[in-house]
């Protein structure tokens, strides 16, 4: 009885999530929805009479080799960057917990670029990496000038890069997560594994890394998703090229949609990306679903 | 977590943790020191008397600032409704908007761009600003609703018992209390406004609206054989969010990581 007669009482709450609601709906369902649509068509974008299609982009998508190369791309993308940041973050997360003098420094240095534009750092990396760049020189100054070659004008290396750039900007976060998940791990529980006799090591693999499997989970959910809405550093350094080698789907539906003005096309592969990130939100709903519970 | 009991232990720690550091701090040596070489501080000066920097920044200032307090105010209001109120059917506009929470902005991109032409928008700051807030929502309504969630309701009872309206419980009790979510919202939206590129790349061709993320790619075409310009121009554009990060340290790194904090 309290409660429904509280239920009755309590005023409609339409009004209060209307905003967010117009906004999000209004524009990003809107614009799908005429994605859709705009994917059944020939189209520059401009032209007062675009062709139907029907699905004609679609079967011009699947035999695409290059759709296929982003796609094989963003996967080899998520795999690398996810081990690396994981890998790279979790050891200095360990180790900032450790007894270390000005803690706060590396700290510093290690979340900066996580703050800076990609955007903003895409013509410096250019720059590094470059034939005649710091990369280049820094390895003849080391005794390592064999290794010195274009990174960015191969096909190669080029992928490479991008990643080693995406590992820079975003292994701050990992960090920064890690760091926090480690302060929850029971001190108690650590100096028990020490005095049953367990190492540095043992202690890192056997207690810590499972405490800490929430956060990994979350990261993992994250990478998916940044690997899937990769654009900015891609297209800045190295347009998607050589040869698309460094092409993803953004840069893909980009450089169709745009610079190519075959806008029906464009769409089509925004559409496959679009399934491809519904795959991954469900996955994130599910995820906090559960957690709920 | 590395436990050392020797002084050599303790070195040895101090140096690996410097040598895995090292490589962050590089590339932002390598535009500093790039630069400054050849006409040294005389590229910052060129790159400042094209005139265009402050015209950037207000730029991106202006869609950060429209940008956040759209965000601010449709997500504490959405949060107050969905975790507090009576809204039938409340867990489908929910996940309405979840669904969208992965969505890659570049899939916006044709549409945005038709539609930004029929309305007349192309051009503008709002073409920019409306899809960054649609694109943030979905994620801040998450977080805050789930802080909200943590708020026990028996407050906003009392102050209904006390003759507060709904309004002035929303004003008086939830505002006050989502101060630290609100926070790392704000901090969030403001990177990643701040830090956008396709959006205003698209919309933006007039240079007078264009924002900071377009300013080394347009000292590229300034100088397109003087490297260091474009490097100074990088700097400069680098600068703000250092600044803003150093100042308002924890926030930042709660602020941006709070995606995967619950």
């Amino acid at each position: 009885m309290g409660t429904g007669h509280r239920l009755r009482t309590q005023p409609s709450g339409l009004p209060w999530i209307l905003p967010a609601f117009v906004l999000v709906v209004g524009l990003i369902y809107y614009s799908v929805g005429y994605t859709g649509y705009i994917s059944t068509l020939e189209w520059d974008g401009l032209s007062p009479e675009p062709r139907g299609v029907g699905l004609g982009n679609y079967d011009a998508l699947l035999h695409d080799p290059v759709f296929w190369a982003s796609i094989r791309h963003t996967v080899v993308f998520f795999v690398v960057t996810f081990a690396v940041q994981t890998a790279l973050g979790f050891t200095l997360a360990a180790l900032l917990h450790s007894r270390v003098r000005f803690p706060t420094v590396y700290k510093v240095i290690i979340f900066v670029p996580v703050v800076i534009a990609p955007a903003t750092m895409a013509p410096v990396f250019r720059q590094l990496f470059a034939a005649d760049g710091q990369f280049n020189s820094l390895l003849e100054a080391v005794g390592l000038g064999a290794l010195a070659q274009p990174w960015l004008a191969q096909s190669g290396t080029a992928l490479p890069v991008i990643m080693a750039i995406v590992v820079w900007q975003w292994t701050g976060v990992t960090f920064v997560l890690y760091y926090a998940a480690m302060s929850q791990v029971d001190p108690e529980v650590l100096e028990a594994a020490r005095m049953d006799g367990a190492g540095n090591v043992r202690t890192l693999v056997s207690i810590v890394w499972p405490a800490v499997r929430g956060t990994t989970g979350a990261l993992a959910t994250l990478s998916v998703i940044g690997a899937l809405k990769t654009f900015d550093v891609p297209w800045l350094v190295t347009i998607g090229g050589p040869n698309h080698a460094t092409d993803f789907l953004g840069t893909q539906i980009y450089r169709e949609s745009i610079p190519e003005a075959d806008v029906g096309y464009g769409a089509a592969l925004s559409v496959m990306l679009l399934v491809l990130a519904i795959g991954g939100a469900l996955l994130v709903g599910i995820r906090g679903l559960r957690r709920e519970r | 977590m590395f436990e050392t009991r020797s002084v050599r232990g303790r070195i040895l720690l101090q140096v690996v943790v410097t040598l895995l550091a090292i490589p962050y701090l590089y590339p932002l040596v390598v535009a500093v020191q790039g630069s400054l070489s050849g006409a040294g501080w005389g590229n910052y000066r060129a790159v400042f008397a094209v005139g265009t920097i402050p015209t950037f920044f207000y730029n991106s200032i202006l869609i950060a600032a429209g940008t956040i307090a759209i965000v601010y105010v449709c997500t504490m209001l959405a949060a107050f409704g969905f975790s507090k109120l009576r809204v039938r059917g409340k867990e489908v506009y929910f996940w309405m908007l979840l669904v969208a929470l992965t969505l890659p902005e570049v899939v916006l991109l044709a549409p945005l761009f038709v539609t930004t032409l029929k309305l007349g928008l192309y051009d503008t700051r709002t073409a920019v600003i409306l899809p960054l807030a649609a694109l943030q929502l979905p994620f801040t309504v998450l977080l805050a609703r789930r802080f909200v969630d943590g708020v026990p309701t028996e407050l906003f009872e009392a102050a209904r018992v006390d003759g507060a309206n709904t309004a002035r419980a929303f004003w008086h009790v939830v505002l006050p209390l989502t101060r630290p979510i609100a926070a790392a919202i704000v901090v969030l939206t403001l990177i990643n406004a701040w830090n956008s590129y396709l959006l205003p790349l698209l919309f933006l061709q007039d240079p007078a609206k264009q924002t900071v993320t377009l300013l080394p790619q347009y000292f590229v075409s300034q100088y397109t054989n003087d490297q260091t310009k474009v490097l100074a121009a990088a700097v400069i554009a680098a600068i703000p969010a250092i600044v803003a990060y150093l100042c308002l340290q924890r926030l930042f790194e709660r602020g941006l990581s709070a995606g995967a904090l619950r």
